[in-house]
């Protein structure tokens, strides 16, 4: 095109004239507007981020939910299990409980309190001996469906001299033996 | 020009079409997000919200030292899915010692069975009901221990349910004061009376759960938080009670009693230290006594006292200066002034006439004497002494039915009263009053004359410690401080000379004691039936108990005599118990005859 020479006086009409292809020229505003790939990738890479961080908490929280359940279950078995100790020595502890094995061991019920007032030495009541059984021949009569009749301490193994013997020495709340003479008192003056 | 027409036409209708179809969504969406939104809510939910009820705990029965005799304990329905079974190859997966392997259904019905003790044909019949059911009771109501073991065969079709379970750990200890419950509701005793301390309140919540059963994070919602209910205290000795009613089981068998019943109050407070019944019902199974026994009669049973009621005339006549201890009487052996024609009243053994103290007439338990002195005081002042004490109306216990016409004994007005009862009522005859009453008709003489509100609880403890229902002790005077301490001073010579004083005193102590033997009236008519009782409060000289022992219809040994052994044995492990110091004065020398 360049080639045509200025000089030629006509234009040659036959020849149509090449239609030019036009375009607009990007304003300099326009070209920065241009997409770039550096926000992109920060865009997208913080989505993926979100996502996974997303991700992430969610398993980490079914991961707590999980050992929350465990731990419930536990707690649950635990508590059911101290109620269930809980009731077994409420039965153990009942009077009939103690009384059967109490005579069990060969213990009997003591006779009328007697009182010593250690400020005067004076003793006032009237001993009686120890009354023996406290049920009588018939045995216990006040029922009680719970118990199984079993005994927790077999006489077999232990007699009732040994128990009373093992029973003196083994109870670290027993009071020393007072020497004979002296009476324990206040010492306030 | 044709084509861009064709052009506009396309697109048009692309928009027509493109309209209708969003006009559909809109419509589906309001449907679905507004119309419909709450019914497939609630179906969506349904379908992964798991609704639990979380069970507060009923509160427990404790006495005075708080020995715990009700308290609430789990136990466990196993139950089955039958439509989870595998019916066409009658294989089930068990665990048997750590080991996992397919056994029949027969074969895994029956170990279950054998670790709860019930019968296999019962479950197997129970589970084969309807094969495509979802829920079938297997075994209601197992402890823990069983449980766990049904649990640790990991049976897939087996699941179970929570069922809150109550249980008496000292039996019939105190069973007739403590009551029980029936399967929704308490039908009897401390259990019912005092519902409203003990009772828990259930909660409800939900939660989404995932497929494999655990609960989705964040999704629980709490409806109602649970509350546990308030322990009721009892002003009961356990340990006490129950020697009482052993002692009470003893002597009834030895002479025959129908029934029987031991009170001790602390004359001071007025709480009830032992309510005791022979029979006692055992509330952990309550088939042990019949159904007229399951209750308190200590409470609700009045009857004719008899000659334990005469205190009430003696203590009345002092309180109006009327008499002193050696009022002089001539006392004859047949009484019939101011009677009808044909009645007359005689003492329990035939006499002439004898010169007799007051205190002579209340220690030989007569009655004519009791009637002559009586009559010094008008039917009206009678009525407000008996009031006073207590009688003819509900304790401050109100037991559960104690308020019932009928269960709390009788008083006639001086209006409706005939002369037979006017005279008799003085003996404890035509007037009916219960053991409660009568106990608290002792713990008032032996409290200078005041009468103390009879109390059985001591209060209501709730969860958050704190405490209701406290009693007040607020006394009432009924008859002055003389009356009250010369009537135990007259009574102590029942102790000190009368028939039964070798059997009933504990050496040491000093013991204002009564005897009572009531005449029983079976239809109309009084036969040979009686109800013996033996009453008294010690130590005299500074009393501090107060304890009346009653047995119903012996069949031999008709009179007080049946009763005393037990009142002895109850007043010395009462003194054992409580550290009680004897007595340092010896009982004053009343004089009974002149």
């Amino acid at each position: 095109m360049s080639a045509l020479p200025l000089a030629s006086p006509r234009p040659d009409r036959a020849a149509p004239r090449p239609r030019r292809h036009l375009e607009v020229a990007p304003t300099r505003a326009q070209r920065r507007a241009r997409p770039r790939l550096l926000p992109a990738v920060v865009t997208m890479g913080g989505i993926g981020v979100i996502l996974l961080a997303q991700l992430l908490l969610s398993i980490v929280l079914a991961d707590g939910a999980y050992r929350i359940a465990d731990l419930q279950r536990e707690q649950r078995d635990l508590q059911r299990q101290e109620q269930a100790l809980t009731e077994e020595l409420e039965v153990l502890s009942s009077t009939q409980n103690l009384t059967a094995n109490a005579e069990h061991l060969g213990m009997i019920a003591s006779g009328n309190p007697v009182f010593l007032d250690l400020s005067t030495g004076a003793v006032s009541g009237t001993p009686t001996p120890a009354g023996g059984s406290l049920t009588g021949s018939s045995g216990n009569q006040i029922g009680n469906a719970l118990i199984t009749g079993e005994t927790l301490v077999q006489v077999s193994t232990t007699s009732p001299l040994e128990a009373g013997g093992s029973a003196g020495t083994g109870g670290s709340a027993a009071p020393p033996p007072v020497s004979t003479g002296t009476i324990p008192s206040p010492t306030t003056r | 020009m044709h084509s861009a027409r064709i052009t506009a036409g396309r697109l048009r209708l692309t928009m027509l079409v493109v309209v209708a179809i969003v006009a559909v969504f809109v419509v589906k969406l309001v449907d679905f997000q507004v119309v419909r939104a709450q019914e497939l809510t609630l179906a969506a939910e349904s379908r992964r919200t798991i609704p639990v009820t979380t069970y507060g705990e009923r509160g427990s029965i404790v006495d005075a030292n708080g020995t715990v005799l009700a308290d609430s304990v789990e136990r466990y329905d196993i139950t089955a899915a039958p439509v989870n079974v595998d019916w066409e190859t009658g294989l089930t997966q068990i665990t048997i010692d750590g080991e996992r392997r397919a056994v029949s259904n027969q074969e895994a019905v029956a170990k279950i069975a054998e670790l709860t003790g019930s019968v296999a044909a019962d479950l197997m019949a129970a589970l084969e009901a309807d094969r495509k059911s979802q829920f079938a009771y297997l075994v209601k109501a197992v402890d823990l221990d069983t449980f766990t073991s049904v649990w640790d065969l990991d049976i897939a079709w087996v699941y179970s349910d929570m069922r809150p379970s109550r249980v008496y750990p000292s039996g019939a200890i105190a069973g007739n004061l403590v009551g029980f419950l029936g399967l929704d509701e308490p039908l009897s005793g401390t259990e019912r009376r005092w519902d409203e301390c003990l009772a828990a309140e259930n909660g409800q919540s939900s939660y989404e759960r995932s497929a494999d059963g655990v609960r989705l994070p964040g999704s629980l919602v709490v409806e109602t938080e649970p509350s546990d209910g308030g322990t009721v205290h009892l002003t009961i000795d356990a340990d006490l009670q129950w020697f009482a009613q052993q002692k009470l089981a003893e002597r009834a068998a030895e002479v025959g009693a129908d029934w029987g019943t031991a009170m001790l109050v602390r004359v001071d407070t007025g709480e009830i230290v032992v309510a005791a019944d022979w029979p006692s019902i055992d509330p952990n199974d309550l088939n042990s006594v019949g159904p007229d026994d399951a209750g308190a009669r200590s409470f609700v049973a009045p009857f004719e006292p008899g000659s334990i009621m005469k205190p009430v005339a003696f203590a009345a006549l002092l309180d109006q200066g009327l008499i002193t201890p050696d009022t002089q009487l001539v006392v004859p052996g047949r009484y019939t002034e101011g009677l009808p024609a044909g009645e007359y009243i005689t003492d329990v053994f035939a006499h002439g006439d004898l010169r007799w103290t007051a205190t002579g007439i209340l220690m030989n338990s007569s009655n004519i004497g009791t009637v002559m002195l009586s009559n010094r005081m008008s039917l009206e002042e009678r009525y407000e002494y008996f009031r006073k004490f207590g009688f003819g109306q509900p304790t401050e216990v109100d037991f559960l039915g104690e308020s019932v016409p009928g269960n709390h004994g009788r008083v006639f007005t001086p209006g409706e009263i005939d002369a037979v009862s006017a005279a008799t009522q003085m003996f404890g005859q035509g007037i009916t009053a219960t053991s409660a009453q009568m106990v608290s008709l002792y713990q008032t003489l032996g409290n200078g004359g005041v009468r103390m509100p009879l109390t059985l609880v001591a209060g209501c403890e709730h969860p958050d410690g704190t405490w209701t229902d406290v009693p007040v002790p607020n006394g009432e005077r009924v008859v002055s401080e003389y009356a009250a301490e010369t009537t135990l001073q007259m009574m102590e010579t029942v102790a000190t000379q009368g028939g039964l004083r070798s059997v009933i005193t504990v050496p040491g102590y000093r013991l204002a004691a009564k005897t009572g033997t009531g005449e029983v009236a079976e239809n109309g008519r009084y036969g040979s039936e009686r109800i013996v009782s033996l009453a008294g409060v010690f130590p005299a000289d500074d009393p501090e108990y107060a304890l009346v022992v009653t047995l119903a219809k012996p069949d031999i040994m008709k009179s007080s005599a049946a009763a005393a052994p037990t009142f002895n044995a109850i007043m010395e492990q009462v003194i054992k118990t409580f550290r009680v110091q004897p007595s340092t004065e010896p009982a004053p020398d009343l004089a009974l005859t002149w």
